[in-house]
């Protein structure tokens, strides 16, 4: 409907191909689907602990149980109270190499010697840790 | 969602699910409010961001949305706002006035102006241009769009007597331009 004859009618203005359809799709994925992604996404973090927990759970009664069944003979249930000592004593020593003990504590090489100290040295290591002679001489 | 008449379906919709609502009023405004941007803005690729910008306005504000006003006086005021916007954003970065057609192309970044009018539409948009930029949206509003006075008085928070005379002045103020008065 136009009403005035000095102006010009028309649409001069031109569009892409296509392109409400584009803009519309557009629209959309940023507004009604962006949200209905972000509220599964936020279902998945709110979740994410509990499963998290449930499953920390579900493993230790499934190593609980096994540890269980492997070191149990048969039907009986093992205890250490049940061990006499001395057979307890005796696996753990067999357990141990002592050829290999002495060997690693040859490899230590611990030096009991006392290390040899020049009276320069001592009096430098007292200037620099600004240590007082005459302290030390009450102390004594 | 094709026989959804009125605002009131609309609203009522929204209020029922405000995904499928909201999808329906993209579709049925999306065109109208692209085409009053544009004739604000002049080129596409600023009518493009400012509708999206619009839409995506509208989606966060959706929930507040209150049927004081109807749903497409309130799709316009923003879409008005955002390309109020862009606006002064060509015009604070543009070296140049931006006072006719040529000086807006000429700061497009697309390879096409997307206009393509005969030499009368182009001596009728530059003197669109001339208006000031409130008298310019009542303008296009009034004689592109059909809009009345009343929804117009809504969207600009302005009385309808002053929208009356405004349009009045700019109405005058094109014809003496196209007659070279």
């Amino acid at each position: 409907m136009k009403k005035n004859d000095k102006i010009p009618e028309g649409n001069p203005f031109k569009v892409p191909d296509n392109y409400f359809e584009e803009v519309n799709r557009k629209i959309i994925s940023s507004t009604v689907e962006k949200e209905v992604r972000f509220k599964k996404y936020g279902l998945y973090l709110k979740l994410r602990p509990l499963i998290a927990a449930a499953a920390s759970v579900a493993l230790l009664l499934i190593l609980s149980y096994a540890g269980i069944k492997l070191f149990s003979p048969g039907n009986k249930t093992l205890s250490l109270s049940s061990i006499p000592i001395e057979e307890y004593t005796e696996a753990i020593l067999n357990e141990i190499d002592v050829l290999t003990l002495e060997e690693n504590a040859l490899l230590l090489e611990v030096s009991w010697e006392e290390p040899q100290t020049e009276k320069e040295d001592i009096i430098d290591y007292l200037l620099i840790e600004n240590i007082d002679i005459n302290e030390i001489q009450d102390q004594l | 969602m094709g026989n959804l008449k009125s605002d009131s379906d609309i609203l009522a919709l929204l209020e029922t699910d405000i995904n499928k609502g909201f999808r329906v009023v993209v579709e049925r405004y999306s065109t109208r409010l692209y085409w009053h941007i544009r004739r604000l803005v002049i080129l596409h690729e600023d009518a493009d961001d400012a509708l999206q910008n619009t839409f995506v306005n509208a989606w966060r504000n959706i929930s507040n949305f209150r049927s004081e006003s109807s749903i497409y006086t309130w799709l316009y005021a923003i879409a008005t706002n955002e390309a109020l916007s862009l606006i002064s954003k060509r015009t604070r970065n543009s070296a140049v006035s931006l006072d006719d057609l040529g000086s807006w192309f000429a700061n497009s970044m697309e390879g096409s102006t997307w206009f393509d009018g005969d030499q009368a539409q182009l001596k009728l948009q530059n003197a669109i241009l001339k208006l000031p930029e409130k008298q310019r949206i009542v303008f296009n509003m009034k004689y592109f769009e059909n809009m009345t006075y009343e929804d117009m008085s809504i969207v600009l928070n302005t009385s309808v007597g002053a929208l009356k005379a405004s349009y009045h002045h700019a109405v005058k103020k094109i014809e003496n331009l196209l007659t070279g008065i």
